[in-house]
């Protein structure tokens, strides 16, 4: 299995992916003088934050208040949802990552109207099992496979992912014969294929062999005013400033290499306004002459989507205010990759183990 | 995203012992996220927790948008939620 190591050497690297971590205590626990040092812990990004807490709780149970609650985390006065793989919280909610991260813990006053009720791994696992369905039923427009799995199978399978076990992870997952987790959409579609794009007998070898359904997560963060630096942006303080939205990719079967900037105008076609716009194509004639330099996608339903990132390439650079929202930055697993990259590139190696992309996106609005 | 809110219609339907809903059809607004739906549920039923179900299949997210779930997941035009007092769907 040779190549499919080395056609998902990113797979690997995101499940030994972490985020170092620096927990303090809420000052409202604090009972003893001085006040405990905070807690220093790596997080697996496809983990969850509850399954941290049997390795932070010895750091601090000997200055807690008495008594017993559900242990919630915070980042600068937001609760942070339980429920969401930590990696991905890191990137929605750190602009400019930090590290180590500087969360809060808090072992009492679970803010059951901002959080959903946790009841620890169970709960984890439980939410983690459902988006798996959910994300098994956007493929397969059911859930069968997940709900015949064996009992045995789905724990081991969970807990892979709690052991951040890809080995044992892809063996189980492999039992679940999802589509694009075998060779059919798939690895063929690797590096290679992007540096021979121009040849169009190779782009229809190396295309996602089968029509298909991606699940995605969207995380969207907006902004009304411009902004250069990460670190100039404002804190989040409320779960009501991000617009969450679950869209799959609709992946066709016409031979084309299907990018991620493909995907992203797909998912959120407001964002790619009508390609005719005139100031756009005034400045930036360079669009018209790389369609020439590639017939094959000029000749092809794929004419619109290069020019979009060419106009999304101009929009990242231009500063010039519009009506039109204008995408700033799309993050997935920590990276910000290129709109250029094959989307099945992305599925392969940066989907998480419930089978979700979770795709970050800034966006300025106004 | 859309300026406009389009209606959802969701068809509740009880599984196992739980009680049947009077109305067991609403229209809610596609802007909603689906707690809002379990907690109209939990309302109606007098339930502090009830097991919530899209297509006798999966708990969805209860961040998710109503709208979503029916694009995603809806039947001829309607959005079925079915709903338990214990857990039906492991």
């Amino acid at each position: 299995m040779a190549k499919n190591d080395k056609s998902r050497e990113a797979q690997k690297l995101v499940w030994e992916g972490a985020i170092p971590l620096q927990i303090h205590l809420h000052e409202s626990e604090v009972t003893t003088l001085p006040p405990p040092s905070p807690a220093m812990i790596l997080a697996p990004r496809i983990g969850y934050l509850p399954l941290l807490v049997s390795q932070i709780k010895p750091y601090f149970s000997s200055t807690l208040p008495p008594g017993v609650d559900t242990v919630w985390f915070e980042y600068k006065g937001l609760p942070l949802k339980w429920y969401i793989p930590t990696g991905v919280l890191f990137d929605l909610l750190c602009s400019e990552p930090e590290r180590p991260w500087n969360l809060t813990v808090h072992f009492r006053g679970y803010p059951g109207n901002v959080l959903s009720s946790c009841e620890g791994e169970d709960s984890v696992k439980w939410s983690f099992i459902n988006s798996l369905k959910e994300a098994a039923y956007i493929i397969n427009g059911n859930c069968k496979n997940v709900m015949n799995m064996s009992q045995h199978d789905q724990s081991e399978l969970w807990r892979s992912v709690l052991n951040g076990n890809l080995e044992s992870y892809l063996h189980f997952a492999s039992k679940l014969k999802f589509g694009f987790t075998a060779d059919d959409l798939s690895m063929k579609l690797n590096i290679s294929s992007l540096k021979s794009r121009e040849a169009s007998t190779e782009a229809d070898a190396s295309g996602p062999t089968k029509a298909g359904r991606i699940p995605i997560r969207l995380y969207i963060r907006s902004f009304n005013e411009d902004f250069d630096d990460l670190e100039d942006l404002p804190v989040i303080d409320s779960w009501d400033n991000i617009s969450y939205i679950n869209r799959p990719v609709e992946i066709n079967d016409d031979g084309n290499c299907f990018t991620l900037g493909d995907a992203i105008k797909s998912l959120l076609p407001e964002f790619f306004p009508n390609k005719t716009l005139p100031k756009d194509s005034a400045c930036s004639p360079n669009v018209k002459e790389n369609e020439k330099l590639e017939p094959e996608a000029a000749g092809s339903g794929a004419t619109g989507t290069d020019e979009a990132e060419e106009m999304l390439q101009e929009r990242l650079k231009s500063c010039s205010l519009s009506d039109t929202p204008e995408l700033k930055l799309i993050r997935i697993q920590g990276i910000e990759p290129k709109l250029e990259i094959p989307f099945a590139w992305v599925v392969n190696n940066l989907m998480n183990p419930e089978h979700y992309i979770h795709i970050i996106v800034y966006v300025r609005v106004g | 995203m859309d300026s406009e809110d389009p209606k959802v219609l969701i068809y509740f339907k009880a599984t196992g012992d739980a009680p049947i809903l009077k109305d067991s059809k609403i229209k809610a607004s596609g802007s909603n996220r689906f707690v809002k739906v379990i907690d109209h549920l939990c309302r109606q039923l007098r339930r502090e927790t009830l097991f919530v179900y899209i297509n006798s299949a999966f708990s969805p997210n209860p961040d998710e948008l109503v709208i979503d779930l029916y694009k995603n997941f809806g039947v001829g035009g309607k959005l079925v939620v079915n709903y338990a007092s214990s857990m039906a769907w492991g």
